[in-house]
């Protein structure tokens, strides 16, 4: 479910809660009301038979017949409001009770009506006259106090029970909000964690979170981003290459005109003094020239890697193995150069997805920048790890060489960048650029003047089919 | 009559070595350095006759030894090399009072014939 349909269903049910207690409270007035009604009709009630009860007693003081029509008189008037009033009476007491109440009015009338036909003699109908008073007034007193009674005790439960909604209201809405800003929050996190990955240049696509609410909506839209950015990061090494090729021309030129120009000196100077020289001397000579073509073509072996990088021939392997491969490769110039070695490879690495030849030429180029940055002896650190990004292992080469100056940083992956003058072609570091990006890894670097150097690759780990 | 002193600096070591060897021939007496720094501070003690620098050098480029040359020995002739040869550097150079500029590949004999035109001036 998505999370804004969450906040809309919580909001919903929290709304419904609190127009269901509306209604009850207004219901709960509604009902005080009548029943106020009520009270206030009983009241005049008790007193109309309060007034019949003294006329009832003058009647017995003074023997006044009189007093009996007045009396009858207010019961018929008693009985007209009733009329009026009675379905206010119905609601608050019931049908029952005001049948009840009209019969004892209406028998209370007849007694009366019988006593003033009897001539006040009859001490047994004046009897009845007084019985059946006191009970209308009983009567009528007993259903006003219930009522009050009743009044009290809607009251108290409405104060109950919207003490205890508000209470409900409040935690429901607690509760829910709580669980609501938990859940986007913990989305959020996580679009952090993500994007601050694709800021870090790596265009892996998000795998494995499948969410149907907004979070999976922006990790879908983030997967796009990055397959458009990787797209456009293609692109533009591509452009780059392009605008390379002017640098590329003038860097080949200069390139190949210095061991060219070596062998035509070489040539010349042979030539020269042939008779002169001696066999070792001749022989040396052309050693010599021997060197140069070998120069010459090691330039152009790195310009056609640069210009037409082979598609990697991707085989599961093991990154340690092909790290001790190129060192065996590299022992002896590290030697000599009076490089030390610190190995840091750690156990137990799944295996990776590489063309394991184009990986050794990554790390003869990047132990041969180390060695030269090291031009005085030195440590070499070659380590392995887990990547920082699933799906990955890192390798790091990092030397007590010289470091690069931070605004040559930005550029030493771009062809013919070189810092090293005459010592290299400043083709390498863009070769093995161009073969990590072929294996869908990564390399960066980080470096400090004085300090030494560190070239960090990621390469991705091989993963059974299916 | 003493020999003519000829520096040459240049950071590959074949065109020194070659240079020295057939200058030699002639008759010249020639050093030769890898970088400039230790060139320079050979020609603080002594003077040369003719100084061939490459062009392009880390650390001192070839205009730098030209400069310092020049305002060390004015007389002393600088020929320089390149494998850059393009009009900005030789105008540059020619400016700073070079003698003569050979882009690479150097044909020898049009060095040594340079040179003599140097000393004979």
């Amino acid at each position: 479910m998505k999370i804004e349909h969450k906040i809309i269903l919580s909001n919903a049910f929290n709304v419904a809660l609190i127009v269901l207690i509306g209604l009850f409270a207004f219901q709960n007035l509604n009902l005080i009301l009548t029943k106020l009604r009520f009270v206030e009709i009983a009241d005049d009630l008790n007193a109309s038979l309060l007034e019949m009860r003294l006329s009832e007693k003058n009647y017995f003081l003074y023997k006044d017949d009189t007093v009996l029509f007045d009396t009858k008189d207010k019961i018929d008037k008693t009985l007209q409001s009733i009329e009026r009033v009675r379905k206010d009476i119905i609601r608050a007491v019931g049908e029952n009770n005001l049948r009840q109440l009209i019969t004892r009015l209406k028998r209370y009338s007849e007694v009366i009506e019988n006593v003033r036909k009897s001539g006040n003699k009859n001490a047994q109908l004046e009897n009845m006259l007084r019985t059946e008073g006191k009970k209308l007034k009983e009567f009528s007193e007993e259903i006003t106090r219930l009522e009050r009674v009743r009044v009290n005790e809607i009251i108290a439960n409405s104060k109950r029970v919207l003490f205890y909604s508000f209470w409900a209201i409040l935690l429901s809405a607690m509760i829910v909000s709580h669980f609501i800003s938990q859940k986007i929050l913990r989305s959020l996190r996580m679009i952090e964690k993500l994007t601050k990955s694709i800021s870090e240049g790596n265009f892996h696509k998000i795998e494995g979170i499948k969410s149907r609410d907004e979070l999976g909506s922006v990790i879908n839209a983030i997967n796009s981003m990055s397959e458009e950015l990787s797209h456009r990061e293609e692109q533009i090494i591509q452009s780059k290459k392009l605008a390379s090729i002017g640098v590329l021309t003038a860097g080949v030129a200069h390139e190949l005109t210095n061991p060219l120009n070596n062998i035509s000196m070489i040539a010349q100077t042979y030539e020269e003094l042939y008779d002169k020289l001696s066999r070792e001397e001749r022989i040396d000579f052309m050693s010599k020239v021997q060197g140069e073509t070998e120069r010459m073509k090691e330039i152009i072996k790195n310009l056609l890697d640069f210009s037409r990088p082979k598609e990697p021939d991707l085989k599961k392997a093991d990154i340690n193995a092909t790290i001790q491969k190129t060192l065996k490769l590299m022992q002896n110039s590290l030697d000599v150069s009076n490089i030390e070695t610190k190995l840091n490879l750690k156990d137990g690495l799944p295996q990776v997805l590489i063309d394991e030849h184009q990986i050794q030429q990554v790390f003869v180029n990047l132990i041969t920048n180390a060695a030269q940055a090291m031009s005085g002896g030195g440590m070499l650190f070659i380590g392995s790890r887990n990547g920082s990004s699933s799906g990955f292992v890192e390798v790091t080469v990092a030397d007590t060489g010289k470091g690069i100056p931070p605004e040559f940083l930005p550029h030493i992956f771009d062809p013919f960048f070189s810092t090293k003058g005459d010592g290299g072609t400043g083709l390498g570091l863009s070769v093995s650029y161009g073969i990590i990006k072929n294996h869908k890894g990564d390399i960066r670097v980080e470096s400090k003047v004085g300090v030494g150097t560190t070239f960090t690759i990621e390469l991705p780990v091989y993963k059974e089919e299916g | 009559m003493s020999k003519y002193r000829i520096m040459v600096i240049d950071d590959e070591k074949i065109v020194g070595d070659m240079a020295k060897m057939s200058l030699e021939q002639e008759g010249y007496a020639v050093e030769t350095f890898l970088n400039a720094e230790p060139a320079l501070a050979r020609l603080k003690e002594e003077r040369f006759d003719v100084v061939v620098t490459d062009y392009k050098m880390k650390g001192i480029d070839g205009m730098e030894v030209l400069r310092t040359v020049k305002g060390l020995y004015p007389e002393t002739k600088v020929i320089m090399i390149t494998a850059f040869a393009n009009l900005d550097t030789a105008i540059e150079a020619l400016r700073g009072d070079v003698h003569d500029f050979f882009p690479k590949p150097v044909k020898i004999k049009e060095l040594k014939a340079s040179i003599q035109r140097a000393l004979s001036k």
